[in-house]
């Protein structure tokens, strides 16, 4: 967190008149794979900033990002970078990051050579102080001269973003980059990032863990089955996630009766007390945890155990997309 | 061109991996081995049949094979292949620094082994030297069409190394002996034909194809192969993501 960031100028982000919404601009994009549909009629903007793109495994992230790195052509829609379509337009990565996913580098490479052979296929005038640049702002400088191939998988993330920032680019795409990074690395990156989002650069990441996202990002997308279940302000989406109808299995001294007390509260909308176990459906998270032990209380009942029965992430996002 | 010269030494440092290297040099080394052992055994002074059996037929294909697809066929199949392709460079000077690599290289293993082989099992005659000096200067040419049709291979398909098998061996090895009319698309009998071409008149290569219909088929396999590859990758798109 401690490590400045020398050389990365404000970086420019203007859009072109083609692109009014945004840097990142996405309207009706859809992919499928034969009769597969990885990404379904999603329509976004992303603008300055750090993004999170915020899904379970398989929801359509690493499509979506690699649509965007003009990696991969959109089956409909129109998806635009910088105002231009990135798919067989190699002149877009002059201003474009990406940190693919995969672990793979060339490992026969130094750190320091690999970053270099990046800024060199960038054509930047210095490679070699490009590089050493770069790899002071992941923290890689004591390693820069060992192959990458001997590498921790935290060095190669991090040998990873230096490649995909060696050129300084306006917009940096990053699949996955918390992937066996460990938690110090962890909030390196976070500050990393954070940093050069306040130079004015769009940064898009994926992952499927809430807390990363939590702890980084400004906006998020949600993506579930190829769909954008949610997108917008963090607190608004949490309160989504967290407002939705919860159950719970709770166990006491008394079930019955402790399911009488509840049923009274306007909180909780569904008991059941089937198979020996109290569960109990409620609307509202946050009034039910603050009202289960005060009811328990006065009812002098003791409480041994209270479950959130589907609190999966998984869970959380089917039901947005429901929403 | 700093670009092209990137790309052509992380390609050369690629492909100079040392397990493929110490099998390239022992499948290079098996002519010269059998011309060892012919002028021991006391055979009559020859290199043609080595030549054409090993080297034209077995080193050449199987060289440019290894070279061929692993110039960019393994990048693409790791995922290397986009630290080079996501870049502002037209894809076309990729495939071109590629075969380069490649084709040097498949190019000096292969005419480095026809020279030892012929030396040592054809003497220094003159006609003997004329002999291995042209099949070495076809094979040397033979090489590069030889990497770039497998290199396009490795462009289309992620089976490239099953596609070059197939072409060398059933291809260019079964069929040639069944159907007279494949040996107009065969690189060996464009490489034999150059050969033979070459060498002093009353060689004992093989003629193949003659000489115009040889480099014209070697110029069109360099240039479609390249070209094949080049809108391959111009259109490239990641496989199998999620």
């Amino acid at each position: 967190m401690t490590t400045p960031t020398p050389g990365l100028p404000e970086a420019s982000v203007a859009p072109s008149p083609e692109a009014p919404r945004g840097p990142i601009s996405l309207e009706h994009v859809s992919r499928w794979y034969g009769n597969v549909v990885a990404i379904n009629d999603i329509s976004l903007s992303l603008g300055a900033g750090v993004t999170g793109l915020l899904g379970p495994n398989g929801a359509g992230k690493s499509t979506l990002l690699h649509m965007m790195a003009g990696l991969l052509r959109p089956s409909a829609g129109r998806l635009l970078v910088l105002g231009a379509a990135p798919w067989r337009t190699p002149e877009i990565y002059r201003r474009v990051g990406l940190v693919p996913e995969r672990e793979a580098v060339h490992s026969f490479l130094s750190g320091r050579e690999f970053v270099a052979m990046n800024a060199r296929l960038q054509g930047l005038p210095d490679p070699d102080e490009a590089a050493a640049r770069t790899l002071g702002i992941v923290d890689l400088l004591d390693a820069a001269d060992r192959p990458v191939g001997t590498y921790s998988k935290g060095m190669r993330q991090r040998v990873k973003v230096a490649a995909a920032l060696v050129h300084d680019p306006p917009i940096l795409l990053l699949d996955e980059p918390f992937n066996g990074m460990d938690p110090r690395q962890r909030l390196h990156m976070i500050g990393l990032l954070r940093r050069m989002a306040a130079q004015g650069r769009t940064i898009l990441f994926s992952s499927h863990i809430l807390e990363e996202v939590e702890r980084l990002a400004d906006s998020i997308l949600v993506v579930y089955a190829g769909r954008l279940a949610a997108s917008g302000n963090f607190r608004e989406i949490r309160r989504l996630m967290t407002d939705r109808p919860h159950t719970f299995t709770v166990r006491s001294s008394d079930d019955r009766r402790l399911a009488a007390r509840l049923v009274e509260d306007s909180a909780v909308f569904g008991i059941d007390l089937a198979a020996g176990r109290l569960s109990v459906s409620s609307s509202d998270f946050g009034a039910f945890t603050r009202l289960l032990p005060r009811i328990a209380r006065d009812a002098s009942i003791s409480l041994y155990e209270m479950l959130p029965t589907d609190e999966s992430l998984e869970s959380v996002f089917a039901y947005l997309v429901r929403r | 061109m700093s670009a092209f010269s990137t790309i052509a030494e992380v390609t050369l440092r690629a492909l100079l991996g040392r397990r493929r290297t110490i099998l390239l040099l022992l499948l290079a080394g098996l002519p010269v081995i059998v011309g060892v052992l012919s002028r021991i055994g006391g055979g009559r002074l020859d290199a043609a049949p080595i030549l054409d059996g090993m080297v034209v037929r077995l080193v050449l294909p199987l060289t440019a094979l290894v070279f061929g697809t692993a110039a960019l066929g393994s990048e693409l199949d790791d995922g290397t292949a986009v630290y080079i392709l996501l870049k502002p460079i037209p894809r076309w000077q990729v495939v071109v620094a590629k075969v380069a690599v490649a084709g040097l290289l498949s190019a000096g293993l292969v005419v480095g082994s026809c020279l030892l082989t012929g030396i040592l099992a054809g003497g220094l005659g003159p006609n003997a030297l004329g002999t291995t000096f042209g099949v070495a200067l076809a094979t040397g040419i033979a090489a590069f069409a030889y990497t770039a049709l497998f290199l396009a291979a490795s462009a289309v398909t992620g089976r490239a190394l099953i596609f070059g098998l197939i072409y060398t061996l059933i291809w260019e090895g079964v069929l040639a002996g069944i159907l007279e009319a494949t040996k107009t698309i065969s690189i060996r009998e464009a490489t034999l034909g150059l050969a033979s071409a070459l060498a002093p008149s009353g060689s004992e290569i093989p003629t193949g194809l003659n000489p115009s219909q040889a480099v014209l088929l070697l110029g069109i396999v360099l240039v479609g192969g390249v070209f094949v590859a080049s809108v391959r990758l111009a259109g490239f798109e990641v496989r199998g993501t999620e």
